[in-house]
């Protein structure tokens, strides 16, 4: 489990994840714009996406549904999708 | 038991469904899916390149439906234009087919000078130049004598064989269809003597389609038998896996097993092939409503392999619920590769059990 789970922590790791699981050598995660569209200004698509999404269901401890992937358009909508699900849990 | 735990009408993260990271942990495991993974990338679209073809064949999909009837367009400056304007969409692969792409060489060769992977799906009689570096998909339907009865095109395999033997763009695809489920012994024989690849297609009707070579529930259990006798036969030529079988062998078809993606049957433009795929006609245009890789093909029947290639891939996600079912997964995927990329090498499949695909929860 991620160390820091508030918003800014949350946000920091899920852009690590994406950097780390996409191969990204170009951003950092001090460059990387959290309101950036994933599908749109970085071009990822829906295997790029799964693939994210279960590596951050095993870190976070949190199930990530499929019918839930359309809405995880920018590194902040999963930060917040993933702050709702623990805040749920807990 | 697999998969997520119910537990008073809400879903936990149990213990049972293993993390992925665990999947991931056997080394083999990890080395299919970093060698499958590398081509994510890859977004398709489809290509009708001419409304003629060499010969004529009961329940071919291309003469159902309009698109038949759209006009060509045979301008090379045209088609270079259109494939610059896909690469720029996110274009990556291109399945150039309808009615009988070898007929138009000089198309192809544009296409594959401003996209360079992609594949051809063609019926074999007229040998594609080889500076077209695409995969070529051949399609069998049986032996010469039913080629001749559904296909009226006499010697049809001896040509075909004549055509591509040693090509490597080449794979030999054999449609299953009601009545020649026994010929593929005589059929694949042939190929593999001559050291030919081949992959295992499920005809699906066409929208209207009831005729002799339609599937029912025996005939896809008959189906699925012999293709995993002929993989256990032939593992080196045979491209396919025991899930491939299942799949596409199901008394379920695909758009029920998986949810198909493709436009016709998804209206969510979010992302994946909902987002990226169109199916263009000979004329250049598409149109969202009927956009698939099989159009005016029954829904409901569809086990096409192309269909498969998209669909089945696209639902790693239910796919992770225990180790078996994520074997079969990249199985499939690396099959799907395989059959669909040049020079990808298929390794020795994972998992030979059959697995039952996940239900969608």
């Amino acid at each position: 489990m991620p160390e820091k789970r508030d918003m800014e922590g949350i946000i920091r790791h899920v852009t690590e994840v994406i950097i780390g699981e996409l191969k990204l050598e170009d951003i950092t995660v001090g460059t990387f714009n959290p309101d950036m569209d994933l599908v749109d200004e970085l071009g990822i698509d829906s295997m790029d996406l799964a693939t994210i999404a279960l590596v951050l269901q095993d870190e976070y401890k949190i199930t990530i549904d499929e019918d839930d992937y359309p809405k995880l358009k920018t590194v902040r909508l999963i930060a917040e999708y993933i702050e709702e699900k623990l805040t749920g849990k807990n | 038991m697999t998969g997520n735990a119910i537990v008073e009408g809400k879903e936990s993260f149990d213990s049972v469904k293993p993390k992925f990271s665990d999947l991931l942990a056997a080394p083999n495991i990890r080395e299919r899916w970093e060698k499958v993974r590398r081509y994510f990338f890859l977004r398709e679209s489809t290509y009708d390149m001419t409304n003629r073809c060499n010969i004529r064949c009961d329940g071919c999909y291309y003469y159902e439906g309009d698109k038949q009837f759209a006009s060509e367009n045979l301008n090379t400056e045209d088609w270079r234009n259109l494939m610059r304007t896909e690469k720029k969409r996110g274009i990556t692969y291109v399945v150039l087919a309808g009615a009988e792409p070898s007929l138009v060489p000089e198309l192809l060769k544009v296409c594959y000078e401003e996209m360079p992977l992609g594949s051809i799906a063609t019926n074999g009689f007229k040998k594609i130049p080889e500076s077209v570096g695409y995969k070529i998909h051949i399609s069998v339907w049986g032996n010469d004598e039913t080629s001749r009865r559904v296909r009226r095109a006499k010697n049809l395999l001896k040509k075909q064989i004549e055509n591509y033997q040693g090509d490597e763009r080449a794979v030999f695809v054999y449609t299953f269809t009601r009545e020649n489920i026994d010929e593929v012994e005589e059929v694949a024989s042939e190929l593999i003597a001559d050291d030919c690849k081949l992959t295992f297609n499920v005809f699906s009707s066409p929208v209207g389609y009831n005729g002799p070579l339609r599937h029912d529930e025996t005939s896809l259990l008959r189906t699925r038998k012999k293709m995993i006798e002929l993989l256990n036969r032939y593992p080196k030529n045979v491209l396919f896996s025991v899930y491939n079988a299942v799949a596409h062998t199901h008394k379920k078809g695909l758009h029920d097993l998986y949810n198909c993606s493709y436009p016709r049957c998804n209206p969510s433009q979010d992302i994946g092939l909902g987002r990226s795929f169109r199916q263009y006609r000979t004329d250049l245009n598409w149109d969202r409503s009927v956009a698939c890789c099989v159009p005016d093909t029954d829904c409901p029947d569809c086990r096409h392999y192309a269909a498969g290639s998209a669909v089945v891939t696209a639902r790693l996600y239910r796919h992770v619920n225990d180790a078996d079912t994520f074997k079969s997964w990249l199985d499939y995927v690396d099959t799907y590769l395989a059959v669909w990329v040049m020079g990808y090498e298929k390794g020795e499949n994972l998992c030979r059990k059959i697995i039952e695909p996940p239900q969608v929860r």
